[in-house]
């Protein structure tokens, strides 16, 4: 396995749009403005940037409508079909494209107004779409959103591992915890595990409303350069140590047929990152994992490494990923509680951290000068962060990661 | 095959699906097929075109019992489908068949995703629902000439770990 492009590549900027419920503009205004915002975070200008890529699932802007409106003119791009788990999957070919020589600096965008236009969840377009091919054997039996999709892993994983609510619901308790010092979350309120339990059912046994991520608009973006070219930069370079890309557990969409049922792609995966990041979990001072329900994140700490198989409900209710504790999760409050991007701003609360540029109730954040405070409208920057993962989530089967440090 | 109407989805099996086209015709007839390899002999629980284990092209369809285990479950309390709220909060199993449990490896089974209903093809009472619990087949003729494979529970005791969310 290759690991001779580990640290040879740099995130050297990021940026965000306002997370609304309610953008109120298009796709392509809110992808300019964040690619837009991105290179403003990396000094950098449109000539600089010649590489575009961004991911989507019809609900998007494509590269070459959004290169006109910022004068970008790009050596390479291309928009990639898919959601969650593309993040990281990006960074990687934006790495390959980079070192193929197909251009020098790329930026990632996604685009999505997530809760206003085409859900994910399903209702609207989506749900209105004539059922053909696989989903013939799901859809007729009513089974059609995320969640459903996932809960016989779940399902199956709480009888097998003896995970209950509760235990679920500490995830949400701590990501909420988080996002109340972050002034862009749309959740800022911090709950309790009772408030979990007491939302209301979406998918029995497995999830309750509060289990269930925030579908956001929004547009997020992150730029890849080398190492080399990201020392001359604006900000202190963020490097890549290690990614993988969309990997998968045995037989794809069909995963349900093959193997045990409450693995997850992170099992196949994870071994990999490792050896090309040169480091155990042990180094690893913050994780991002993806959230889309507070199951997802249980079961990739589990596959991933984290800790044992079926220990995921003690690893995510003792504290260890509060802010605070030993390795914090989702410290923006992830798509629980900030946004539900796809995964960017997973990525891009990473990126910050490892710079010391979180933005929180601390009054000198802006010049990187935290009180290390965790409590609510207080700091959320952990402190000394020199190492971090992301782990992107797409299905069971699929799953994405990086591995990035200071 | 045209386009049906079921609870206010369009089901499109065009005359080109070469998975699920026949499969449906089976269940019409009140049978339940699967995919047998002609390669290495093993069952499949999803209609693909290629052997999973040995990659072999050659398949036939293979009738199965529909008698099999609950493995799975989900209670859909919310459900984004209009045309399924009168139904909610209503249950959707994954069931283990009882041909080829635990071949080739100790965790591989034939599992089919469908509804569990009673003898009036009304939702079973959550109660009911829970994996382990013994499931046969039975099939539900649409007006519309459609036909959908679907699961009650059997008279059998469990098989299994038996579990269900104790709520
Ligand atoms: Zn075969």
């Amino acid at each position: 396995m290759g690991t001779h492009l580990s640290d040879k590549y740099c995130i050297v900027g990021v940026g965000e749009t306002e997370y609304s419920r309610g953008s109120g503009r298009s796709t392509r205004a809110m992808a300019v403005e964040a690619i837009s915002k991105a290179m403003g975070d990396a000094g950098l200008s449109s000539g600089d940037v010649d590489g575009l890529m961004s991911y989507h699932g019809g609900d998007s802007i494509p590269s070459t409508t959004v290169m006109h409106d910022l004068g970008i003119r790009p050596n390479f791009h291309m928009d990639c079909s898919g959601g969650g788990s593309s993040t990281e999957a990006l960074i990687g070919l934006a790495m390959g494209a980079i070192e193929a020589g197909m251009c020098d600096t790329l930026a990632i965008y996604r685009s999505m107004n997530g809760y206003s236009q085409v859900r994910i969840g399903g209702t609207g377009v989506r749900a209105s779409a004539p059922v053909a091919g696989p989903d013939l054997t799901k859809r007729p039996y009513g089974l059609v959103s995320a969640v459903q999709n996932f809960a016989f892993t779940f399902t199956r994983h709480m009888m097998e591992y003896g995970v209950t609510n509760e235990h679920l619901a500490h995830i949400k308790v701590t990501h909420s915890n988080h996002a109340s010092n972050n002034p862009k979350a749309l959740m800022k309120q911090r709950v309790l595990v009772e408030d979990v339990i007491n939302s209301r059912w979406i998918v029995k046994p497995c999830a309750h409303l509060l289990d269930c991520c925030l579908e956001t608009d929004n547009a997020t973006c992150i730029i890849i350069t080398s190492a080399e070219r990201a020392r001359d930069l604006k900000q202190r370079p963020t490097y890549v140590m290690g990614v993988q890309g969309r990997g998968t557990k045995p037989g794809g969409d069909f995963h349900y047929q093959h193997g045990p049922i409450t693995r997850v792609a992170g099992y196949h995966i994870g071994p990999r990152i490792f050896e090309m990041a040169g480091i155990t979990h042990d180094d690893i001072d913050v994780t991002s994992c993806y959230d889309a329900f507070t199951y997802t994140a249980l079961l990739q700490f589990e596959d991933y490494g984290f800790c044992e198989k079926g220990e995921g409900k003690d690893y995510v209710s003792s504290g260890i990923t509060d802010l605070g504790g030993k390795r914090p999760n989702n410290t923006s409050g992830g798509h629980l509680c900030e946004a539900y991007t796809h995964g960017m701003n997973m990525v891009i609360e990473n990126v910050r951290q490892l710079r010391g540029q979180v933005d929180d109730y601390c009054p000198r954040w802006q010049e990187g000068v935290h009180t290390y405070d965790y409590s609510e409208g207080g700091c959320r920057q952990v402190k000394d962060t020199e190492i971090t993962m992301s782990m992107g989530w797409g299905t069971p089967a699929i799953g994405s990661a990086v591995i990035l440090r200071r | 095959m045209p386009v049906y109407e079921y609870r206010g989805l369009g089901i499109n099996i065009p005359d080109n699906d070469s998975e699920y086209k026949e499969y449906f015709e089976a269940a019409g007839d009140h049978r339940l097929v699967v995919r047998k390899c002609l390669g290495c002999g093993l069952l499949r629980g999803e209609p693909g075109h290629g052997c999973p284990w040995c990659a072999s092209l050659e398949w036939e369809w293979h009738e199965v019992s529909g008698k099999g285990t609950i493995y799975s479950y989900q209670i859909v309390a919310h459900t984004v489908l209009p045309g399924f709220r009168d139904w909610a909060p209503y249950p959707i199993v994954l069931v283990e068949l009882d041909e080829q449990r635990g071949q080739p490896t100790p965790d591989d089974g034939l599992r089919i995703t469908a509804n569990l209903l009673d003898e009036n093809m009304a939702p079973e009472k959550e109660e009911n629902v829970a994996i382990g619990g013994r499931v046969e087949v039975m099939f539900m003729d649409l007006e519309n000439g459609l036909t959908l494979p679907q699961f009650k529970l059997s008279d059998e005791p469990p098989q299994g770990p038996v579990w269900r969310h104790p709520v």
